[in-house]
């Protein structure tokens, strides 16, 4: 009888497993090497560059003569340390820094890194250049905002938020409307922390781009602002036929905090979308205003949870009349209503939450 | 003499069993390698200054993470403590008590001098009764629920009932999270919201570290050969094979221990599914069956940054109920969506995953056992020389400890959590520990879920944890 495997392909096959497997083993263990010798050349190396680097940005002018005659394995060490260093230092000290890492000819080289053709390349030339705060890389990366490789937008975006001027900054707002996502929101992340310095930008788009996403993200961007100059702005888009355009001015509207907002606040709590609601009633415990609670508790009898839920923390922030209304509301015959006047009868306070 | 179709038969079988080794492994080898190429992609676009930027920016939504803990009074205030030193700026603890028979509650209550709450919430999914909300004056975000004992999805369940926030990270209540894990495991909800609905972070294994204060000092590898063997395992299936299903939207599981959700999607999929053992698995091709017949674009994906720690079983016990209980688990999803299976509609999911999943990881432990059953019969009947069982035996050794050692390897390339060459050499050894004794073990258990299942067992079974936290 033949045997049913034949054997030959088979030893075959095992050799050569076994030779993959030890060549990986052997690799392994010369990368296990290789690191090991680079780690120890770095731990050996470090102490002494951080001294000297720590000595030189001390001191303005920056003199650079001591760096002159260092290995490329140094000077990449001290490139590292110089960028850690900037990361969590800034005035006086940031702009030294940023002094001697123009004069090792480092900004030169991550320029130029800015034209490459990977753009993993360009990211990181536009990250570090961001984070050593170099006034001229600014033309650069207003240019690199066109890059057709969204990881080069977002961190060209990022990197004009550490070191953009003002008219830098208003460059970035025609960005809230990009077709990337990522890239919009580190728009409004950036225009978050500085936007104060571009606010009429930031209005005259909300009001005049034909973009939606780019819209709702500046009327977001005018709640975390508070643009007081917003107000009318807000009060047209709250009555716009999309939503979450509704949604997100009721929320930068209370934000704001204009008492102008109270009556459309009332108005939105008959909004047909409960999302609306919602944020017109968490909006409405800001104001704490008794002429309120009627209105809120109509609303207690919402058909949506979190409207009501919403509506209940407003009555417990209006005070006496607020109060009045719970304990009204926890005779009421909805076991829900209830416990939700209870809950807030006996915290007395808003929870915060974003359904 | 045997009859001439028992031996076409036989060859015709044992044919099929080289070529599905050869399949499964080769399968295997490329979930790890297109895992490295994605871990190391991922870990390029992430910078140092991402961490501050996620913790400032007013995009990083608020996350409830829910803890579900059933007899943990061990390890309990410690893991408590532990979540609510979180790196995040915006998070809730909600822990679960689930009907514990040991003093879990009691003490919580003491060491976060816990108070009766009469916070109201909706019941959007359905779970057994709640007997208590208790919240703390100390912790304003934290929230502890006892409930009537109903498992761990049921329990789950409740705890979605009461967060607040948009998304909820799951998590099981002896890991430990790393401080930042959230704001890493955050970063595609923050990228993409509204499209990312759940994201998997990496499940490391604890035992054997230096643990102190609910958090991993210093990495170290177990001394016993049972857990070194599971590290092995994590850093093959865990790491880099979830990492490479990923790579086409086609992730199927999502670690019970640590996943993040969206907590609007998980509820329209109807939440947790209180009837089934992997109900980390079942939500999340429930989530994917949601949205490919809704037609709505969505991701989940996996990060293989943010680290959970877990200690793993160190007696074969213990491990014989987690290793059915997952193949129950797995057997019971893959039927439930069957419907998914091969159909272009469901896209990678229905083309791609699931028939691996069937093929590769429900149907694969029936196969390898059929396989050493066959081989003393082939030899019995002259089918096969013991050389030849020999040098069968040792290609499937070989390849099996290629693909292992190529795991480790590429952790050490893009993470090197085990600085020592000692550790090293350890692992490999442990690459190599498993094909004798653990992995024929293991088989056999799987086995036996398929009649587990077919009894329509859906115990648990205790997760005995000598405490890792002692260490």
């Amino acid at each position: 009888m033949a045997p049913v495997v034949a054997l030959e392909p088979l030893r075959n096959s095992v050799l050569v497993l076994a030779g993959v497997v030890f060549l990986l083993a052997l690799f392994l263990l010369l990368q296990r090497t290789w690191s090991a010798i680079s780690t120890g050349r770095r731990n050996r190396r470090e102490p002494a560059l951080s001294r000297l680097v720590y000595g030189v940005v001390q001191k303005s002018p920056v003199d650079a003569t001591a760096f002159r005659r260092l290995s490329r394995f140094d000077r990449r060490l001290v490139r590292s340390i110089l960028l850690s260093l900037a990361l969590d230092l800034r005035g006086d000290i940031g702009e030294t820094i940023a002094e001697l890492y123009r004069a090792l000819g480092f900004a030169r080289r991550d320029l130029k890194r800015l034209r490459s053709w990977r753009a993993a390349v360009r990211a990181s030339a536009a990250a570090d250049l961001g984070l050593i705060h170099m006034p001229e890389s600014i033309p650069p990366l207003v240019q690199t905002l066109d890059d057709s490789d969204i990881r080069v937008r977002q961190a060209a975006v990022w990197a004009i938020g550490q070191v953009g001027t003002a008219s830098a900054l208003t460059g970035l707002v025609r960005l809230l409307g990009d077709p990337s996502l990522v890239v919009s929101h580190r728009v409004q992340e950036v225009l978050a922390e500085r936007g104060r310095e571009v606010a009429d930008a930031i209005l005259s788009y909300a009001s005049g781009s034909s973009s939606r996403r780019g819209r709702l993200a500046a009327i977001e961007l005018i709640g975390w602002l508070r643009i007081t100059a917003a107000s009318d702005l807000l009060l047209t888009s709250m009555g716009d036929l999309d939503p979450e355009i509704r949604v997100k001015s009721v929320k930068a509207a209370a934000a704001i905090g204009d008492p102008g907002f109270l009556e459309p606040f009332h108005s939105l709590l008959e909004d047909h979308r409960w999302e609306v609601r919602c944020q017109a009633a968490k909006g409405l415990s800001l104001f704490g205003s008794p002429s309120s609670v009627p209105r809120l508790t109509a609303v207690l009898r919402d058909r949506h949870w979190w409207v009501r839920f919403y509506a209940a923390t407003a009555l417990a922030e209006v005070g006496e009349a607020g109060e009045e209304a719970l304990s009204m509301a926890f005779q009421d015959e909805d076991p829900s209503v209830q416990d939700m006047a209870r809950y807030l009868l006996e915290r007395g306070s808003a929870v915060p939450a974003l359904p | 003499m045997i009859w001439p179709w028992v031996e076409t038969g036989l060859a015709w079988y044992t044919a099929f069993i080289l070529v599905f080794f050869f399949a499964i492994n080769t399968y295997y080898l490329a979930l790890t390698v297109a895992g490295f190429w994605r871990t190391i992609r991922v870990a390029r676009e992430v910078r140092r200054p991402d961490q501050r930027r996620l913790l400032r920016s007013p995009l990083t939504p608020p996350i409830s993470v829910l803890a579900p803990a059933f007899n943990e009074e061990a390890n309990v205030v410690e893991n408590v403590r532990s979540l609510l030193m979180l790196d995040y700026p915006l998070f809730e603890v909600i822990l679960i008590n689930d009907g514990s028979r040991d003093r879990t509650l009691g003490r919580l209550v003491d060491a976060f001098d816990l108070r009766r709450s009469a916070r109201c919430f909706e019941r959007v999914l359905p779970c057994k009764n709640i007997r208590g909300i208790y919240d703390s004056p100390i912790y304003p975000n934290l929230v502890v629920v006892d409930k009537d004992n109903g498992g761990k999805a049921d329990a789950l369940n409740a705890g979605l009932n009461l967060s607040l926030y948009p998304l909820f990270c799951a998590i099981d209540a002896d890991s430990i999270l790393e401080s930042d894990a959230l704001l890493r495991l955050v970063r595609p909800f923050v990228d993409a919201p509204g499209v990312t609905i759940a994201a998997g972070g990496v499940v490391r294994v604890a035992n054997g570290c230096e643990i102190h204060g609910g958090r991993v000092h210093r990495v170290q590898l177990p001394r016993r050969a049972l857990p070194l063997i599971q590290i092995v395992e994590y850093l093959r299936a865990f790491l880099f094979g979830r990492m490479g299903w990923s790579t086409g939207n086609s992730l199927l599981v999502i670690s019970g221990a640590f996943g993040l959700f969206e907590k609007r999607a998980a509820v329209q999929a109807g939440g947790y599914a209180t009837d089934s053992v992997g109900e980390d698995m079942e939500l999340v091709v429930r989530m994917h069956r949601k949205r490919r017949e809704m037609h709505q674009p969505y991701s989940i994906g996996f990060v293989p940054d943010p680290i959970c720690w877990t200690e793993v079983p160190v007696t074969f016990r213990v491990l014989r109920r987690q290793r059915t209980r997952w193949q129950r688990g797995l057997i019971d999803t893959l039927i439930r969506h069957r419907a998914m299976i091969g159909r272009p509609r469901f896209g990678t999911v229905g083309m791609v995953s699931l028939p691996g999943f069937v093929m590769f990881e429900m149907l694969s432990p029936l196969v390898e056992l059929s396989g050493y059953i066959l081989m003393p019969v082939l030899w019995a009947l002259g089918l096969l020389s013991l050389s030849g069982a020999f040098v069968f035996f040792v290609l499937a050794l070989m390849y099996t400890v290629l693909v292992s050692a190529l795991a480790v390897l590429l952790e050490d390339i893009a993470f090197r959590r085990y600085p020592r060459t000692w550790d090293l050499c350890r692992l490999l050894l442990g690459a190599l520990m498993e094909n004798f004794g653990f992995r024929q073990i293991t088989v056999w258990w799987r086995v036996r879920a398929f009649w587990e299942y077919l009894r329509g067992d859906l115990s648990w079974g205790a997760m005995e944890r000598r405490g890792v936290r002692a260490q």
